[in-house]
């Protein structure tokens, strides 16, 4: 899909802006960086949704996260209730679940991804942003069609993907069913991803607002995720950030180094703190995901 | 264009090169403008620059400026009778109108160089191991109270009060030194004089007269007079302080929007005004596109708003970027008080202080960009940071636009036009067309269409005169000074 590539693009853009805002005159520019670093992360979930939102698994592909190497880190984000409070995808998501209601997925995301890396819909639900060279809002409807396209990708290797084919939002076991229509759409090359921007694209626009977001996160994260399968999903995802941004920004994240482990490296450590802070659970991804994008804030801090 | 900081600090001589003194006027009664009168600050680096350029057939009419020349702030005194820029090398330069005179009525008050002087210098804070810029961001003059003037400039760090004064006589006839200044041998004087006021030519001088710093971690952003003539504040990212022009050592915290968690950051504070006839209220606008107005009477720490202007968000224009281009670059109270005027990234809005659901009125500045913000954030454009201006009788509102453009909006007639601040359009005596960006399908004569907009003639800064129709717009290091047509 072009906006995938765009949001990788945007990406590499932002995280080159961000590098550079470190050695120009007159010091570290709050205004600019905090700009910069939400286009990334708008850029990011629309980027890491694209895998989950009906994408074909390749059979390499369903191997390997059959063996639970690799999951988007951003897995436990698309999760409605691991979006980043920032994200208007978070409240997009609650709509996604609303209309959804029928879809187990969509009641215990967490679960969903941990036994069938389904959720597809959830995180192309969090699609909420839309950009001229970017994809256009697609409909539940829609997207059967555009499911059928393959996309390669060179840097995602594996992804937990939603392999949804045509949705059918009564169908609660979708999940299930992902593997088979994947490998039998699937066209590309075991090291590509074919994925598509899965069907429940419901978008909805809605203001954006931190505040907006942490109220709503809160009690949409509380019943949907499940403890328990946080840690685990909390793990492949980054697993899968890990992969695909290491491939693509390798070396701006050497040049970046320890402001980006959180986004590079599967810190299992930081799971437990982040636990420990928020008795939330499903805070933990949404604060991770503001740890890892504003690495420049520690510097602040240090001002 | 990284200079070694301590070479900036050589003596740079600026020279005042008057370029074009021509008479432009502009189709339309509502707003006659004319008078078109440049000025370009140039050092000795950029003549020699220039006259290399020349023999090596380059554009004659380049591009190129030195960095430090390039024009940060324009303000224009309470009378109109001065006319500060500050530029990113530091300096400051001060224009006065001329009187009008009889013999010349043509030229009707021309703005000509007053004073110059150094207000700034790079400065590196060892213990945070940053640079800190000399680019001065905002000047703002305080009233005037006797024969000399005085202005605020800001840098990044640092705000100092400057005093302008002019100087026409010197003493003369010291006892104690002679007139070189060397000291008498006592034993030579044999009788005592008065020393007396004798006239020499005038000079005019600025000498600092407070230095108000360390006060602020982040860059500042916007410094804004009180009506009370005794205080002011200066607006960083995170917090407004508060101060009295008298005390350099001490400032009030009256809004701090720091998180505890840095981390949870997710707006900051842009710009800041004080309402120009109560002195107890301010607002300040935030890089979410609100604006909060706050009472000081009301507390200390004016961290809970009076009042929240906020407009919602449109969501059919969602994109990446929506957050970029509702950060609100620039916020003024009108002259009456009753209005607030803010800048985004593509539109200016007027608000009403009684309505804070939604602005009063909108004006797409340039819409056409909304589909190039993909482009506009590769090359940083999308930054850009575009002041607007109120004319004295709140009538018409003005900004500026990429291509040298800027925009005028009349809010009775809601007509509004586009001109540029271009040598290239001005010959003596011919008439300032308005220009027209072709949005898509056929390019008529005379407009340009989007593509060849010039993204790096940018018009960020201008001023009107508080009570005649005389603008000042800066393009990169030029200053155009428009004025009505004399007729």
């Amino acid at each position: 899909m072009e906006f995938k590539v765009e949001a990788h693009r945007i990406m590499s853009i932002s995280l080159g802006k961000i590098y550079n805002s470190r050695v120009q005159r007159g010091g570290i520019k709050l205004h600019k960086n905090l700009l910069v670093s939400l286009v990334l992360r708008s850029a990011r979930q629309v980027y890491l949704s694209d895998y989950y939102g009906g994408i074909c698994l390749s059979a390499q592909q369903a191997r390997e996260w059959c063996e639970g190497e690799y999951m988007a880190s951003k897995q436990g984000k698309l999760v409605p209730g691991s979006t980043e409070s920032l994200s208007e995808s978070d409240e997009q998501s609650e709509v996604a679940v609303d209309k959804q209601e029928p879809r187990d997925v969509v009641e215990s995301p967490a679960g969903l991804h941990v036994e069938t890396q389904a959720s597809g819909e959830q995180d192309s639900a969090e699609n909420g942003v839309s950009d001229s060279g970017c994809s256009d809002i697609k409909t539940p409807e829609e997207s059967p069609e555009a499911t059928q396209t393959c996309e390669v990708a060179s840097v995602v290797t594996a992804i937990s993907s939603n392999c949804i084919s045509a949705p059918s939002p009564s169908d609660p076991k979708e999940e299930t069913e992902t593997p088979t229509d994947c490998q039998t759409d699937n066209s590309e090359s075991a090291e590509k991803h074919s994925y598509e921007p899965k069907a429940p694209q419901a978008y909805t626009n809605r203001k954006r607002t931190a505040d907006d977001s942490e109220l709503t996160d809160s009690p949409t994260k509380r019943t949907k995720l499940t403890s328990t399968s946080l840690p685990s999903t909390n793990d492949e995802n980054k697993g899968e950030t890990e992969e695909m941004d290491t491939s693509n920004v390798s070396s701006l994240i050497t040049i970046f180094g320890s402001s980006f482990s959180g986004l590079l490296s599967n810190k299992e450590g930081e799971q437990p703190d982040s636990e420990a802070e928020d008795s939330d659970s499903g805070q933990i991804c949404c604060d991770q995901m503001l740890k890892n994008l504003n690495p420049w804030s520690t510097a602040i801090v240090a001002f | 264009f990284l200079l070694a900081f301590p070479s900036i600090t050589l003596i740079r001589t600026v020279r005042f090169l008057p370029l074009f003194h021509v008479l432009i006027s502009v189709k339309g009664p509502w707003i006659p403008v004319s008078l078109f009168l440049v000025y370009k600050i140039k050092t000795q680096m950029d003549e020699e620059i220039d006259t290399r350029k020349i023999n090596n057939s380059f554009l004659r009419d380049h591009n190129y400026a030195t960095e430090a020349d390039i024009i940060s702030t324009v303000e224009f005194n309470s009378t109109g009778e001065l006319l500060a820029t500050g530029d990113k090398g530091g300096r400051v330069v001060v224009f006065q109108r001329e009187q009008e005179s009889k013999n010349q009525p043509h030229r009707r008050g021309e703005y000509n160089v007053y004073s110059t002087f150094q207000s700034h210098e790079p400065e590196f804070d060892y213990l945070k191991s940053l640079e800190i810029e000399e680019k001065i961001n905002k000047i703002r003059w305080l009233p005037q109270q006797n024969a000399a003037y005085f202005l605020l400039s800001t840098n990044d760090k640092t705000v100092k009060l400057w005093k302008v004064s002019e100087r026409d006589k010197r003493p003369e006839g010291y006892n104690l030194k002679d007139e070189e200044g060397r000291i008498r041998d006592p034993t030579t004087i044999t009788a005592l004089r008065v020393p007396v006021l004798q006239p020499m030519d005038l000079m005019v001088e600025a000498t600092p007269r407070r230095v108000f710093s360390n006060a602020h971690t982040y860059h500042i952003n916007s410094i804004s007079v009180n009506s009370d003539y005794e205080t002011y504040m200066s607006t960083d990212d995170l917090r407004i302080n508060l101060w009295n022009l008298e005390i350099t050592n001490r400032s009030f915290n009256i809004v701090d929007i720091k998180p505890a968690n840095m981390e949870m950051l997710t707006e900051v504070i842009t710009a800041a005004e004080f309402q120009p006839s109560q002195c107890n209220t301010f607002v300040y606008s935030s890089s979410k596109g609100s604006i909060r107005l706050c009472d000081m009477r009301a507390s200390a720490l004016c961290d809970n708003h009076s009042k929240l202007f906020e407009e919602p968000e449109d969501p059919s224009n969602r994109s990446f970027f929506s957050e970029i281009i509702s950060s609100i670059s620039d916020v003024k109270f009108s002259h009456s008080g009753r209005y607030l005027m803010t800048r985004d990234y593509l539109t200016v809005k007027v608000w009403d202080l009684n309505m804070e659901s939604k602005p009063l009125e909108t004006y797409q500045v340039h819409d056409y960009l909304r589909s190039k913000l993909c482009s506009l954030y590769e090359n940083d454009c999308i930054f850009d940071k575009f002041e607007c201006v109120w004319n004295g009788s709140d009538s018409v509102i003005m900004t500026g636009s990429y291509n040298n453009f800027f925009r005028m909006f009349d809010r009775n007639t809601k007509r509004d036009v586009t001109l540029e601040a271009s040598r290239e359009n001005s010959k003596p005596r011919a008439i300032l067309k308005p220009r027209k960006v072709c949005v898509g399908g056929k390019r008529r004569k005379d407009e340009i269409s989007v593509d060849s907009l010039d993204f790096s003639k940018k018009i960020l800064h201008s001023a009107w005169h508080p009570s005649e129709n005389i603008i000042a717009v800066a393009a990169t290091n030029n200053l155009y000074i428009f004025q009505d047509k004399v007729n």
